[in-house]
Parts: structure tokens; C-alpha cells; sequence
């Protein structure tokens, strides 16, 4: 069994047009056309479609289900058209079941179009953007909602830079491993309950939840604001889950890793993390291990791993080690300065 | 493993005094315990999990219980969401 198989992936079937209006409102200026219209209707789909050949009257493969984005060709093609022959150009488009439209570069669209959209409930907005950023900012959006999350149980920290996420059984005490990290400088991200979000291939973000965030219950102690109670250095919002950490009762017959050279890479909604498994007993100080399992990541990651030059270091010796004397003492001579 | 259906029957829905008596009921058994609310699974030995469901009065959930004394756990504590968390 491996450590997140009872992970279960959550994805958004859809969100609605009024979430997508009110949570794009201030981060990419989108503005109402026709407020309050169409705000039930539902975007099943991360894409983004242009209507160019639908407006030309190719409706088959019409994505129709997707937000249609109305740039400067699109806008630019509907008024060169004579009123009559816009209104119905416009009204094709609406027959099929488009979720809203998004009208870029702050262009107008004639007050009759309007109309029509909102007879229809469809739901128009207008956007300062030029069509290649306003597309840019509404797919990362809709990815966002659109990705697989799910909710683990353990602790998030940020230790100099590179997010550790502790898991263990409850009790092994990864809440007091968080405190003394904490109380080292380093950044709480979230306790207990972490999300964790896939962005694109590879990455893993995580955060806590809205009402979770950044309290944590201490056995004995009870529920304490690590943010209130050490400032706003302690915490931050969001992190990349670079490092899990499993926290485990120590246990004589099994084998922990001795050199660092046969990681076995975790599996966390389809993202391949390293994992670290830490056997746990009195006398051990898990705050210094974490920040060493974290400046051992920069490390690696910026190309030097100590147990792989070891290695090369021994298998060089090995080599050149033919015909030597085999009671070799390390240090050839001691020279004569007794420091 | 055990899974129960079970519904917040109380007017106050589950807020911190129920919380905190499933907590303790759920620690002093062997037992994993889940709760779930719609996917969205937590730890339901951890007071800021089960608290982060924010379940309101109404809403059902799904318990898991997994271990040597499923069977016990699972009785007390569909019991206290049976009785509307009185004890």
C-alpha cells in the first residue's frame, strides 16, 4: 500500500457563469454588459473558443459549449456586416447553448446584439485586455478551477524556501514539529487539513482551507492562531509541495534509507514527489532534520547530490586503489605542526 | 472497514462542542476514522478537520471506519449523530 492511496481526487464539474463574473470582476477587469443575466447557466469546460468560423456560418465542430471569446476579428467581421444581417449573424451563435460571451480590447458591441444576448440569458462581458492576455489570464483561471484537488491530513511548512509536508498518524506529533519550525523562522502554510491542487503537469500547490487557515491544535494545548500568536513572518498562503515527509514510529526491523541513493518517489494525485520516510524516537530532533532535508533538496536541486559524489568518490578510489599498499592509514603523513 | 450515511440533526450543525466530542470519542479508539463531505475527506481524530467541514444543520456525511474496533467506534458515534449530538 502506498502513502496516498486513500487520497481521493475532487474535481469541479462545472462552475457558474456569476462565479466566473465575480471572481474575474477585480483580477482581470472583466465587466458586466448585461448584469445579473445568465449568471445560472453552467461552464463545463476549461477551454476557450473563438467563433470566427461560426460567425461565418461553419457551425459544425462549433464548440459551442465553451466561453466564447469575441476578439477584433470577430467584433470587426459583425460590423462590417449591415444591421439586418449582423442581428441574425449574432443570433445563429445564440441558438446553440453558449455559456456567456467576452468581448476583449474594450470593444463595443451594438446595442442591439445586446438585446438579443440578453433575451436570450446569456450573459455578456467586456474586457480591457487585449484578446492574447485576456485568453492568457481566463484559461489559467478555468484550469485552476477545472484541476483534481483533495484534502491530506498533515502539516505544510515552509522551511527555507521549500515546502515540507509532514505526514504521519495523528499524535506522532507533527504539530509540535510545526511549532519548532515556526519558532525557528521558518513559515507556517497550513495544519491538519492541507488542499492540495495540481497546476499543470508536475506541480503541486497546496494551501490550507478557508476556515482552517493557519490554526492549529496543539495536544493539551488546544487551538492556537499561529499568525496572531507569531506574526506575520510565521505564515504564508500558498506553497509548491516539493517534499513529503512521513513521520513514523521507529521500528527495528524495518529499513530506512542509509545513503540516499534508492528514494522511492511518492505518488500525490498523479505529481511524482520525493518522500522522505523518518523514523521517529526520544532524543531526535526532527526540526533540525527537516531544515537538513530541505537545504539537502536546494542542493540536489541546484545539482550537487552528496550521496551520488560519495559514491563517485569511492568507485574513483576503488579504481585507482590497484597495487597500493592496503594498510593505507587515510593520511599519508602528518606533517609537523601538532594543530 | 465500516461506512455509515449520517445526517447533522441539530440546529447549530456541527460547531465546535460536537466537534470536539467526536474527537474524543474517535481518539480513544484504535480505529481510523473519516469523515467525508462530498470528497472532501478529513481526519476525523483532528478538532480543525472536523471543523473545517463546516457542516450546517441538514447536511449528510459519510463516516469510514477502519481498524480492529471499527465496529464499536462506529456505534458510539452514529449514535451521537443519531441522538442530534446529545449525550
Amino acid at each position: 500500500m502506498s502513502l496516498f492511496d486513500e487520497i481521493q481526487e475532487i474535481r469541479k464539474e462545472n462552475i457558474s457563469v456569476g462565479f466566473l463574473a465575480d471572481e474575474c470582476r477585480d483580477r482581470f477587469r472583466l465587466r458586466s454588459i448585461n448584469e445579473g443575466v445568465g449568471r445560472e447557466k453552467l461552464i463545463t469546460d476549461r477551454n476557450l473558443h473563438r467563433p470566427q468560423l461560426a460567425l461565418a456560418g461553419y457551425t459544425k465542430l462549433f464548440t459551442y459549449h465553451r466561453v466564447q471569446v469575441l476578439g477584433n476579428t470577430e467584433i470587426y467581421y459583425l460590423n462590417s456586416l449591415k444591421p439586418e444581417k449582423q442581428q441574425q449573424t449574432f443570433r445563429a451563435i445564440l441558438n446553440f447553448d453558449v455559456p456567456c460571451l467576452i468581448i476583449t480590447n474594450s470593444n463595443q458591441l451594438d446595442p442591439a446584439l445586446i438585446e438579443i444576448a440578453t433575451e436570450r440569458g446569456v450573459a455578456l462581458f467586456s474586457t480591457d485586455h487585449e484578446t492574447t492576455k485576456a485568453v492568457y489570464f481566463l484559461s489559467d483561471f478555468l484550469d485552476d478551477q477545472f484541476a483534481g484537488y483533495a484534502p491530506v491530513h498533515g502539516s505544510f511548512v515552509d522551511v527555507y524556501g521549500v515546502g515540507l509536508l509532514f505526514v504521519g498518524r495523528s499524535g506522532i506529533g507533527k504539530s509540535e514539529i510545526v511549532l519548532d519550525l515556526v519558532e525557528r523562522g521558518h513559515r507556517l502554510v497550513a495544519d491538519d487539513v492541507i488542499t492540495v491542487t495540481r497546476k499543470g503537469a508536475g506541480i503541486l500547490m497546496g494551501a490550507g482551507t478557508r476556515i482552517g487557515e493557519h490554526f492549529m491544535e496543539v495536544r493539551g494545548l488546544g487551538i492556537l492562531n499561529v499568525r496572531e500568536m507569531f506574526g506575520i513572518r510565521a505564515i504564508r498562503f500558498q506553497k509548491r509541495v516539493e517534499v513529503v515527509v512521513e513521520l513514523q514510529e521507529w521500528d527495528p526491523k524495518a529499513e530506512y534509507t542509509r545513503t540516499g541513493l534508492d528514494e522511492e518517489p511518492v505518488s500525490l494525485l498523479d505529481v511524482e514527489l520525493p518522500h522522505v520516510l523518518l523514523p521517529i524516537f526520544s532524543g531526535k530532533n526532527i526540526t533540525v532534520i527537516a531544515e537538513v532535508i530541505a537545504l539537502n533538496y536546494l542542493l540536489c536541486h541546484y545539482g550537487y547530490n552528496a550521496a551520488e559524489v560519495f559514491a563517485e568518490k569511492l568507485s574513483d578510489s576503488i579504481d585507482r586503489s590497484n597495487g597500493r599498499d592496503s594498510r593505507d592509514r587515510s593520511i599519508p603523513y602528518f606533517e609537523h605542526d601538532f594543530e | 472497514m465500516i461506512v455509515k450515511r449520517v445526517r447533522v440533526k441539530n440546529e447549530s450543525g456541527l460547531d465546535s462542542r460536537p466537534a470536539a466530542i467526536i474527537v474524543r470519542k474517535a481518539s480513544s479508539y484504535q480505529s481510523k476514522f473519516s469523515i467525508i463531505r462530498e470528497g472532501f475527506r478529513v481526519n476525523g481524530k483532528s478538532i480543525i478537520g472536523v471543523m473545517t467541514l463546516v457542516a450546517e444543520p441538514g447536511l449528510e456525511l459519510t463516516l469510514e471506519f477502519n481498524g480492529t474496533d471499527e465496529e464499536q467506534a462506529a456505534a458510539d458515534i452514529v449514535a451521537f449523530f443519531e441522538n442530534g449530538f446529545q449525550e
